[in-house]
């Protein structure tokens, strides 16, 4: 053994490097010679071009027995995420803080909405159709054109005061701000049973008084034809229905929690772990 | 300080210098300040004991357990997870201070990779402890109570307060209490066998017989045993200085030799780690290259680590080794140091004793001379008859005479033990000829009782003949019958006339010629050799009431009439000269290492095949071609009997010559420190040598050897405990059998790495590929933990029970130098081939799952900072459906699952191929090792609880796995196996190709 713990000098474990790169007597580099090198490389090529050859074949035989228009399984997509617009997320979630007086810290979220709310202009949802029936708009049959389904119609009109037509500052300098709450889109989901689902916001903490909502649409439910979407490649156009909320007590200078739940069949927010599952909970604070 | 260690060790390798042997008794009482009958005063002995220090031997500095335990914990791939670890809580840290949401999993992981490391090093350190320390034996034989003479009177005083100088008295049964100077003795015999390996007793006299002091019969040495008789002596070494104390410090000077294993596996941990380190470092600066945040980019590192490094990997090797040493210790050879299993298999050189290892350690007579005539006797073991002719009327009074002339008696109550085993009173030659004797002729009792004896004369070195008076079994005749034996020449020249055919004829010079060649043949071959004759008394001069005085010899003892010749040797063991050639066979080179004389050594060594019958040495050629010896060519002899007093004489550059030149070495009367010298020589061969010992003197050497085999029948306990291993047996044959394991746990050890390298390509590329195609996660690095510590440990030890491949006993002793345990196409045909397959059926499975659950394949790259991030709650995947984080951090866990499960559907095609190296799956057998099955069963049953049962528990990062999903890796799984059996049979079909070169591993 003692041979082979000898202790070898600095300079002699790179001239032993050196010799293992390139040992000119024997014609070896990194231990073999070139042409063996040639060899081994050119194997590795070849195994790794039918390698990848066979990753994309089961890649592609994957995608053929994928359908486009509906995902195989919705495991995790039980119940919707309900996300809330504008949003700013602070290092705990959701966090609105603005001051009355200072429209810098307004303007923002204002201009969030808009341009949220660009998708929802007329000339947006030309291509979807008005619906008036209050059931769901079931479609077993390609009706639209290109071979895809019919949407119903979403405008930001529906929004009334807080659509930003009336009020271009949804209510923010007032302190009586309008959020507009957008249920996920899940495909082939029937929420509500039958009833259109609606938000329900309130504190989350027992506070002195009731919070004070006005939702629109009227009740603020998702009307029930906007129901079950059928995907991005049968319906293109479709475009999710949402509802606004405008506050009109929110004590000034505290900070706030409030939490916009969903409420109808189906939806559950009582996942422990996911806070986005059926409810949207922020935390809003106007101070002047 | 190294050089004054080794100058220390060579001083002490150095024959003792002593010179207390020569003095009388008188310059003895004036150097010590002693007298023999007073023996030393109270007072002086308190003085000298204050000056030297107590007699007992100073235990050797142990490393303290803590630094010790301290050094397991930094070992190995211990402090690349340290690293991790450390890494993992710096991330902590920062992202605590920075308040990010769930800063928590890096430190779990932390604590995670930090357990891993602890329980690992705690299971490490528990192996070590188990070795156990070679000073306990020492201190275990130091007498208890040693009879002192001081002021006058005798006392008992504990031996460790002995002094120089001091009177001590000692007996039949005490052990001596330190090294001592006979003054007086009578009868007097000690057992040096633990000093020197003989195991016959040597007797005591107080006179100066031999320059060498460990050779001169009045001076008995610490430690050994008195066996019968009484002596004075005076204290002349204690503690330390006694011979003893000396060879336990020589064996705790020389320094313990890594285990080749030990280094194979150290290569390995440079590789992987080297290999782990600069793919993490290369992708730490891809990732800070690619806008990565530094913090995420030592999350990639941690991950990278964490996928190279096979934590599971020492101790499953721990465990597999336990496992065979389990398996050799059935065998009879008890291992000691685990490490020392493989060391075994790897052996080139067996430095053998001779006596008890390669021989029965029991006289037994093999070979008679009778009608001028030689026969042989059996034996073996397990005699029961003896085949020779015996209808002579000659064989009829040789036999009498061997029953007759003999003191040796079995003790009462063995009737029902094989003869062979029973226990006999009486010293080695007459054991042997008793036993011969109840072999043959049956109850000797009885026929002694017969033969009732009316006189006797005991042997004794004088006269060198025993002789004794018998009455015969024949009521008719009334003469007495007067037996002799002794040495075949004085037994010779009391003779007249020779028994031939049962008539007695002269002895004239053509028949006392026959004799010579008869006795000279008989010990060439190293037998020793006794000659009996006999005597009817006649009648008329010695009726049967005449009485026999021994002391004046009043009956004839010349003119007698020879009988014939026995001769003893110890015999081999039966199964050595087989064991010997399968060494030859695996390339093992067998020398023998003897305190015999060198005919006896050469004796035994060509009847088990050490020498082989056809080479000769030397002298044997000298005697040939009848030249002197210095004229022969030393090249032409293969073999060698090297005499202990010309190894004294030679450098080390001679030595290495002789053991280069000749295959075949028989090293005779060599003393306890040659044996040392001699291991040192093979060493500088760059063998790996194994050597063999029991007596305490042979310590040094076991512990220099790189793999020491101790007697466990006629061991000491230093012996053994300087040993690695212990042969319960003694015998030699069970050392190839621990060869055979030794060979074949390396083998399969390299299946074992090969089994567990081959994932961590599967467990590395998901985070190659997260870092540049900014995927969602595929793998976590917890679930990476559960496949190395989890479903990957017992299969990898299932490959430690699998048989050899091919008759491993044929091949040549591993280069230690180049055929590593890992090389390197071992490594590219994990990592690079099988490891990339398995990389891919997980990324197939991954892919397979995310869409089936709305994410295409095209919709997944380059989404990592919006997947990750947690102000995103409506993600859109490819149909539109909006996704909350928590939605899609469950679907990534999932991911991991059936990456993990796809990982482990493919390791167990991986376990399967790895069963063989060479030879296809079908000829070794695919259901005969069981354990395999278990381990795929455990393998399977692992996953299926972590997915299912576990599945609910979030830290774990596991959810339930579709069913169909276990399937997708399966046709991977199956080219894994067909391309290895391709592999294997191109490997089989053109050995010495490309091919061959480049695959087999």
């Amino acid at each position: 053994m003692a041979t082979l713990n000898e202790k070898k000098t600095c300079s002699e474990r790179m001239e032993n490097f050196r010799l293992f790169v390139w040992n000119p007597e024997t014609k070896l580099c990194m231990g073999r010679s070139l042409i063996n090198w040639v060899w081994i490389i050119l194997y590795y090529l070849a195994f790794y071009v039918v390698m990848s050859g066979l990753f994309a074949l089961c890649i592609y035989t994957l995608m053929t027995t994928i359908n486009p228009y509906e995902p195989d399984y919705q495991d995790q997509l039980k119940s919707p995420g309900v996300t809330l617009r504008p949003d700013v997320y602070g290092s705990r979630g959701l966090q609105i803080y603005y001051n009355v007086s200072d429209n810098r810290t307004w303007e923002g979220l204002v201009t969030a909405l808009h341009t949220f709310l660009t998708e929802y202009t007329p000339a947006a949802q030309h291509l979807n159709i008005n619906c008036t029936n209050n059931t769901y708009f079931i479609q077993d049959t390609f009706d639209g054109p290109n071979k895809t389904k019919l949407s119903c119609k979403f405008t930001s009109d529906m929004l009334q005061n807080c659509s930003g037509i009336t009020d271009p500052t949804f209510g923010f300098p007032e302190g009586k701000p309008c959020f507009i709450v957008k249920m996920n889109r899940i495909v082939k989901f029937f929420p509500g049973n039958g009833t259109a689902p609606r938000v329900n916001c309130t504190y989350v903490d027992k506070e002195s008084y009731p919070l004070e909502v006005d939702y629109y649409p009227r009740n603020g439910t998702f009307n029930l034809h906007y129901f079950p979407y059928y995907g991005k490649k049968a319906q293109p156009s479709y475009s999710n229905p949402l509802v606004a909320v405008k506050f009109l007590n929110i004590t000034r200078n505290v900070e706030l929690k409030i939490v916009c739940r969903i409420i109808g069949a189906g939806i559950t927010f009582d996942n422990v772990h996911d806070p986005y599952e059926g409810k949207v909970e922020f935390k809003l604070k106007i101070e002047d | 300080k190294g050089n004054k260690k080794k100058k220390k060790t060579e001083e002490l390798k150095k024959e003792l210098d002593l010179d207390d042997h020569r003095l009388s008794t008188s310059e003895l009482e004036k150097k010590y300040g002693t007298s023999i009958n007073k023996g030393l005063s109270s007072a002086r002995a308190a003085e000298i004991l204050a000056r030297d220090g107590p007699n007992s031997l100073t235990p050797p500095k142990a490393t303290p357990e803590i630094v010790k335990f301290l050094k397991q914990m930094v070992g190995g791939f211990s402090i690349l997870l340290w690293i991790g670890a450390v890494f993992s809580w710096i991330s902590f840290g920062i992202q605590l201070a920075q308040g990010a949401e769930s800063p928590f999993d890096n430190l779990y992981l932390g604590v995670v990779l930090a357990l891993v490391v602890i329980l690992t090093g705690i299971f490490a350190y528990y192996q070590e402890a188990k070795s156990t320390n070679i000073m306990a034996s020492f201190s275990k034989m130091i007498p208890q109570q040693a009879l002192v003479i001081r002021d006058a009177e005798k006392k008992e005083l504990p031996a460790d307060q002995l002094v120089v100088g001091d009177i001590v008295e000692i007996k039949g049964g005490d052990r001596i209490p330190a090294d001592i100077r006979l003054i007086s003795a009578q009868g007097c015999k000690v057992d040096n066998s633990s000093l020197t390996g003989e195991s016959e007793p040597q007797s005591r006299s107080c006179d100066f017989t031999h320059e060498n002091p460990l050779e001169t019969k009045n001076i008995a040495f610490y430690s050994t045993t008195c066996v019968e008789g009484t002596a004075t002596g005076i204290v002349i070494n204690t503690g330390d200085r006694t011979i003893i104390g000396r060879i336990a410090s020589l064996a705790s000077g020389v320094g313990n030799e890594k285990t080749p294993i030990a280094i194979e596996i150290e290569h390995f941990v440079y590789m992987v780690a080297g290999v782990a380190i600069s793919i993490g470092v290369l992708f730490f600066i891809i990732s800070v290259s690619m806008r990565y945040k530094i913090l995420d980019s030592i999350i990639f590192l941690i991950g990278i680590i964490v996928a190279n490094v096979p934590e599971g990997l020492l101790a499953t090797v721990t465990v597999s080794l336990s496992l065979t040493a389990k398996r050799m210790a059935k065998k009879n050879c008890l291992v000691k140091n685990l490490e020392a299993v493989e060391t075994l298999g790897s052996t080139s050189i067996i430095c053998s004793d001779k006596t008890g290892t390669l021989t029965q350690n029991r006289m037994t007579v093999a070979h008679l001379w009778f009608d001028n005539q030689i026969y042989s006797a059996d034996t073996s073991e397990d005699q029961t008859t003896q085949p020779f002719d015996q209808s002579s009327p000659s064989w009829a009074a040789l036999s009498k005479i061997v029953t007759l002339c003999n003191r040796a008696e079995f003790r009462p109550g063995q009737e029902n033990l094989p003869i062979m085993k029973r226990v006999v009173v009486g010293d080695a030659s007459e054991t042997a000829l008793l036993k011969f004797s109840e072999v043959i002729l049956g109850d000797v009792m009885n026929i002694r009782a017969q033969n009732k004896k009316v006189a006797e004369i005991p042997f004794n070195s004088t006269n060198k003949f025993q002789l004794s008076i018998h009455e015969t079994d024949d009521p008719n005749d009334k003469r007495f019958l007067l037996v002799m034996k002794g040495a075949p020449e004085r037994i010779l020249e009391r003779c007249s006339t020779i028994m031939i055919n049962g008539k007695e004829e002269p002895l004239d010079s053509e028949k006392a010629e026959a004799f010579q060649t008869a006795y000279m043949e008989l010990g060439g071959m190293g037998e020793r050799v006794l000659g009996f004759c006999h005597l009817y008394l006649p009648e008329n001069e010695f009726p049967d009431t005449y009485q026999f005085d021994t002391d004046t010899m009043n009956f004839p003892t010349s003119n007698l009439c020879f009988v014939g010749l026995l001769s003893m040797i110890d015999p081999p063991r039966s199964t050595v000269p087989d064991a010997v050639s399968k060494c030859r066979s695996a390339g093992i080179k067998v020398i023998m290492v003897t305190g015999d004389h060198p005919i006896t050594a050469k004796a035994i060594a060509k009847s088990v095949g050490i020498i082989s019958a056809t080479s000769e040495t030397v002298e044997d050629i000298a005697k040939r071609l009848n030249i002197p010896v210095e004229q022969v060519n030393r090249r032409e002899a293969t073999a060698a009997v090297v005499n202990g007093m010309e190894l004294k004489d030679m450098n080390s550059e001679q030595l290495d010559e002789i053991l280069c030149n000749h295959s075949e070495i028989v090293f005779a009367r060599t003393s306890p420190q040659q044996k040392l010298i001699i291991v040192e020589g093979c060493q500088r061969q760059g063998a790996v040598v194994a050597v063999t010992g029991d007596g305490v003197n042979d310590s040094p050497a076991l512990k220099k050897a790189d793999i020491g085999i101790a007697m466990g029948i006629a061991g000491s306990d230093a012996a053994k405990n300087a040993a690695d291993m212990v042969l319960l047996d003694d015998n030699f044959a069970s050392i190839v059998t621990g060869v055979e394991e030794g060979r074949l746990i390396f083998d399969n050890l390299k299946k074992t790495i090969a089994y567990t390298l081959t994932k961590n390509i599967a467990e590395l590329c998901p985070f190659l590929i997260y870092i540049i195609a900014s995927i969602p996660m595929p793998i976590g690095t917890i679930t990476i933990l559960f496949i190395d510590l989890g479903t990957d440990i017992i299969p990898s030890v299932a490959l430690a029970y699998e048989k050899a491949e091919s008759d491993i006993m044929n091949r040549r002793p591993r280069n230690k130098r180049r055929d590593r345990l890992v090389n390197h196409q071992l490594a590219v045909y994990s990592y690079l081939q099988i490891g990339i397959m398995q990389s891919v059926g997980a990324f197939v499975t991954y892919f397979t799952v995310y869409a089936e659950q709305g994410f295409l394949p095209s919709t997944l790259l380059g989404v990592r900072v919006n997947w990750e991030s947690n102000a995103i709650n409506d993600f859109e995947d490819s149909y539109g459906q909006q996704w909350t984080k928590y939605q899609r951090t469950y679907l990534q866990w999932t991911g991991y699952t059936a990456f993990f499960v796809s990982i482990t559907i493919q390791q167990v095609a991986d376990l399967i191929i790895r069963k063989t190296r060479r030879n296809s799956i079908f000829r070794q057998g695919l259901f005969k090792n069981k354990v395999i099955w278990v381990g795929i069963f455990s393998q399977i049953g692992i996953a299926l609880i972590l997915t299912y049962g576990l599945g609910h528990v979030t830290a774990l990062n596991f959810t339930p796995l579709r069913f169909q999903y276990w399937f997708v890796a399966v046709p991977f799984a199956i080219l894994i196996w067909v391309y290895d059996e391709f592999r294997k049979l191109l490997i089989r079909r053109y050995p010495g190709s490309w091919w061959d070169k480049n695959m087999y591993y």
